[in-house]
């Protein structure tokens, strides 16, 4: 336990300075945007003075090094910045919008583990099967397909053809009121609150979109997970297994542990693109989620709501890799020495 | 040593040697390695008998087809092995002529192997408590409780130190005798009937090897089981095994039983293998041949023919017949060597 | 030349997949040079009075909205995309390999040299830590939206691959024995690295370069989707299918269906033959290709009834 701890403790101390570096990239990044903060927040009929004196309190006039300390300070007293499209503090509005962008692609995720996982280790059972043939198509395509548009076809037939599904207008349905933002995901608050109404419409909203994400980042789990159990397949040990006449699909269950490390990563991976790698989905569905608010951010000179869609998102990937790290431990015995 | 004598001497009265039907009869096994052009013949035809209750030490050098000989018996040639012909006698069927499903519930349970190199072997991920119990579970179908007792039983009998704590080890943590020591109550746990000793002792300090050595010989006395050992080393097998059989390029080319291998050895790779061992610098000048030369390279006649210091024109030319030259005692060769 | 090309059939006529491959990439390829002798109308010339025409007649592929025909402009589409994605992607292996060869190259040894490759590495590791989607558009958005910033962005979020890949080939390489004999022989550290190491490492990075292109081109198609890249009327894919992206959900299905079942078959053309390469540049895979081919007849039948009597429970 004490072990676990000190690990826990020096992992997070080099996340300090990894997070410092991000911000600084994307800093100088988004500083390079054109477009005149002060003018965009003012809009088009301000006078040159109120421009003057905006740009002066929001510190534009000094050399960008400063700006940066500036920026870094706010931070750690929790000031994002204001968005000048929403008026409102980025922090604010992201608390709002990354659990619908957690929701969505923690949903995916599962669903992309379940088909990719379940699919990759039956196509490692039987490499001249069918099932391996339809994994290998499979994995191909996935990467091929533009997640937008396959978005699109879903929409397409479940919604325009087939009407089953509801209009791609957000996260729930217009007149249904959203649940009291506990955790900020309809579903659990939904569920929290014991609304059935708006669980109901929240899940159905969230059919389409997780489907367009899971299956198409099911692509790599899937390849991940058929190409390191055909190995563990292959190992010594396993060979040792079936001269001892263990069944073969015991076989192939112990593959699958010790095949699990790499599995992990992959999912860990995908988990921390698809923070960002959400946001054209978002977009197709009118999700409202976090990605989107940067990329509307981007495209409209509005700097601190991709500077804290940035950081959100860093900090988001780093967690998630030194939960990953203390999985392994667990995983892996070898690996605690 | 003279532990070990005594040891073996005891073992020869318990043994008994009366049945006549063989445990394992092994009939002609051909195992070809596919290869980039032609499939390599790896064991070119190899026959042998074993009797109830008897301990046969086969003998051979690194590529003579050890490794491939002890996991084709149970029909799981190593890759990228594939068996050509033959079959593999046991209770009255050719095991390898059964479906997978059948031939299954007999490895590890009726036949099983001991492994050389066992830290590769295990399973990285599982204590090695229940791996030894997962044995007993699949094939005896116990509970968890009981196979874990089964366990803890096993690794008392194979003399691991501190076996309470040794249960809830990972391989990695065990040195390569406790490992072997772990393959071995394995390879026992179901008590089978016939055992595989493949190289189970090579890469290990001496006095380890001396252990497994006895720890081995004894438990399948106790169990009354039959052990093909197979090792490198020609002068192990004097100690505690009825019969003596020489592989060599993938076929047996002597096999007798013991007194008469190391007292009137025929076939000249045998004498090549013993002269290591004697004490007679005559012997040891005429048989020690360098062994160079590659091996597989005689297609029809004998494969030790480049080797062979009294190599003649006819041992080119035609492959020699496996024949009787004294009792019990054959040896493949055009001119076998006389007792001098 | 000749040989690699004749390497190429035979691998396609064991594997239908790559035949495949290398089928879609040559047709897209034709498209995009011939596309002005193919295509029946001008892809910029609307005609409003024919706007949402379904498919068939003579408009194949249907009209769009501003009655634009969707046909002549899904073909004049690869040469916008396909030149973005082929131009990203060899700046974006030319930048990272060649930092990667250095990288590899000085990552242990003398002095200051061994601190700026750990330096390179960090920022090659905050790079990849950045959203890759928000990072191209904020590239595109600061640099100004033109053809020639896509094809950056795609250079910048692509290098730390070939970085990284270069700089693991190298350093593999660096402790063979024929790279430390051409330095005891003289040459200074940039004739070994251009001459011995760079040729050697060349295998992963030719296999990635083809998957990349699909990757580029799903970029490019993905930044004029939400309008930060290629703009209107200029054909291309991803605006295509963005122009008819309210008209799928009303029921008109063509304007946004053609230009993306497009170009999802034009990226799985450029995957399959990433993956060929894969197998023609590593001589071990390429030998097992071969032999299984070989053995096919007679090994498939073995094969798959030992599979079968494996796979009995």
């Amino acid at each position: 336990m004490m072990r676990v701890l000190g690990y826990l403790a020096k992992r997070l101390v080099f996340v300090i300075p990894q997070l410092l570096g991000i911000v600084l990239v994307s800093f100088l990044l988004v500083k390079s945007i054109p477009g005149d903060p002060a003018v965009l927040m003012l809009g088009p009929t301000a006078t040159p003075d109120a421009v003057a004196s905006l740009r002066e309190s929001l510190g534009l006039e000094q050399p960008l090094y400063i700006q940066f300390f500036i920026y870094v300070k706010n931070i750690l007293h929790g000031d994002l910045g204001t968005s000048w499209q929403t008026t409102r503090p980025v922090l604010e509005d992201l608390v709002q919008r990354f659990p619908a962008t957690l929701e969505l692609v923690t949903l995916s995720l599962l669903l992309a583990v379940v088909v990719g996982v379940t699919l990759g280790v039956f196509a490692a059972k039987q490499p001249n099967g069918w099932v391996a043939r339809l994994a290998d198509l499979y994995g191909l395509s996935a990467g091929a397909l533009p997640d937008f548009w396959f978005a699109l076809v879903l929409i397409f037939v479940f919604y325009t053809l087939l009407g089953w599904a509801p209009a791609p207008l957000g996260r729930i349905d217009m007149i249904v009121i959203p649940p009291e933002p506990i955790t900020g995901a309809y579903t659990i608050d939904a569920l929290l609150a014991s609304d059935l109404d708006a669980f109901g419409s929240a899940l159905a909203h969230l059919v389409l979109p997780v489907l367009a994400l899971g299956l198409l980042n099911a692509g790599p789990i899937l390849k991940m997970t058929q190409a390191t159990v055909e190995k563990m397949l292959d190992s010594d040990f396993s060979r040792y297994e079936v001269l001892c006449g263990v069944p073969h699909n015991l076989v192939v269950r112990h593959a699958l542990r010790n095949a699990l490390p790499s599995i992990v990563t992959i999912i860990s991976v995908l988990y921390g693109y698809l923070i960002g790698g959400a946001v054209l989905v978002e977009i197709v569905f009118s999700w409202g989620g976090a990605g989107q608010y940067a990329v509307q951010g981007v495209l409209n000179s509005d700097i601190y709501p991709v500077l804290g869609f940035v950081l959100f998102s860093a900090i988001f990937s780093l967690m998630v890799y030194i939960v990953v790290d203390l999985i392994y431990v667990l995983l892996d015995p070898r690996i605690s020495n | 040593m003279s532990q070990l004598a005594v040891t073996s001497e005891q073992g020869l009265e318990s043994r008994p040697r009366t049945a006549a039907a063989p445990l394992v009869d092994i009939k002609d096994l051909r195992v070809d390695f596919s290869g980039a052009d032609e499939p390599k013949q790896v064991l070119k035809g190899v026959s042998l008998s074993v009797l109830p209750g008897e301990i046969i030490g086969l003998v051979g050098e690194s590529g003579a087809g050890k490794t491939t000989l002890a996991r084709s018996i149970l029909g799981v040639p190593p890759a990228p092995g594939r068996i050509r012909t033959g079959e593999v006698v046991f209770d009255g069927r050719n095991i390898l002529a059964l479906p997978e499903l059948e031939l299954r519930k007999l490895r590890g349970r009726r036949l099983s192997v001991v492994v050389p190199n066992p830290r590769a072997e295990l399973n990285p991920t599982m204590t090695i408590g229940r791996q030894i119990g997962a044995m007993a579970r699949i094939h005896l179908g116990v509970s968890r409780a009981e196979a874990a007792r089964l366990a803890l039983a096993m690794l008392r009998d194979v003399q691991i130190p501190d076996p309470e704590r040794r249960m809830n080890a990972y391989p990695h943590e065990l040195s390569g005798g406790m490992a072997q020591r772990v393959v071995i109550a394995m390879a026992l746990i179901c008590n089978p009937a016939f055992i595989i000793s493949d190289d189970a002792t090579s890469g290990l300090d001496v006095t380890v090897q001396a252990q497994i050595l006895s720890l081995l010989s004894r438990l399948a006395t106790g169990h009354r089981s039959s052990l093909l050992f197979i090792t490198r080393d020609i002068g192990i097998t004097a100690h505690f095994c009825d019969r003596v059989a020489v592989l060599y390029a993938g076929e047996i080319m002597e096999l007798a039983p013991r007194e008469s291998l190391f007292l009137k050895p025929a076939h000249p790779y045998t004498l090549t293998l013993l002269a290591a061992f004697s004490h007679s610098p005559k012997l040891r000048d005429t048989w020690s041949v360098p062994q160079t030369g590659r091996r597989q390279i005689q297609v029809g006649g004998c494969s030790y023919a480049n080797r062979c210091p009294l190599a003649q024109p006819t041992c080119s030319e035609r492959r020699p017949p496996f024949a009787e030259i004294g009792p019990g005692h054959f040896a493949r060769c055009h001119f076998p060597v006389s007792p001098e | 030349m000749l040989a690699i090309v004749s390497l190429c059939a035979r691998i396609a006529v064991i594997r239908p997949r790559f035949a495949v491959g290398y089928l879609i990439v040559a047709i897209v390829a034709i498209l995009a040079i011939l596309a002005p002798l193919i295509a029946p109308y001008s892809p910029t010339e609307a005609d409003s009075t024919n706007f949402l025409q379904s498919p068939g007649g003579s408009h194949l592929f249907g009209t769009d909205n501003v009655g634009m025909d969707i046909f002549s402009r899904a073909i004049y589409a690869p040469r916008i995309d396909l030149t973005i994605a082929i131009l990203g992607t060899v700046l974006s292996a030319l930048l990272g390999g060649s930092i990667g060869a250095l990288v590899g190259y000085y990552s242990s040894g003398r002095g200051i040299r061994v601190w700026v490759s750990f330096a390179v590495m960090r920022a090659a590791d905050v790079l990849q830590a950045f959203p890759v989607f928000v990072f191209a558009i904020a590239l595109v958005a600061s640099l100004g939206q033109s053809i020639q910033t896509v094809v950056l962005a795609i250079a910048f979020v692509n290098a730390p691959i070939y970085l990284r890949l270069m700089r693991s080939q190298v350093l593999s390489l660096r402790s063979m024995r024929y790279v430390e004999a051409s330095t005891v022989n003289g040459l200074s550290d940039f004739q070994t690295i251009t001459r011995h190491v760079i040729p050697n490492a060349m295998a992963p990075v030719l296999a990635q370069l083809s998957i990349n292109v699909g990757w580029g081109i799903l970029l490019t198609a993905a930044l004029s989707f939400i309008g930060a890249g290629v703009r209107a009327p200029t054909p291309e894919w991803g605006s295509m299918i963005a122009m008819g992206f309210q008209n799928v959900v009303t029921g008109q299905w063509w304007p946004s269906m053609f230009p993306g079942a497009m170009l999802a078959i034009t990226v799985f053309g450029f995957s399959l033959v990433g993956a060929s390469i894969e197998v023609l540049a590593d001589p071990a895979k390429r030998r097992q290709l071969l032999n299984d081919a070989r053995q096919r007849p007679a090994g498939r039948a073995a094969a798959a009834s030992k599979r079968q009597s494996l796979e009995q429970v």
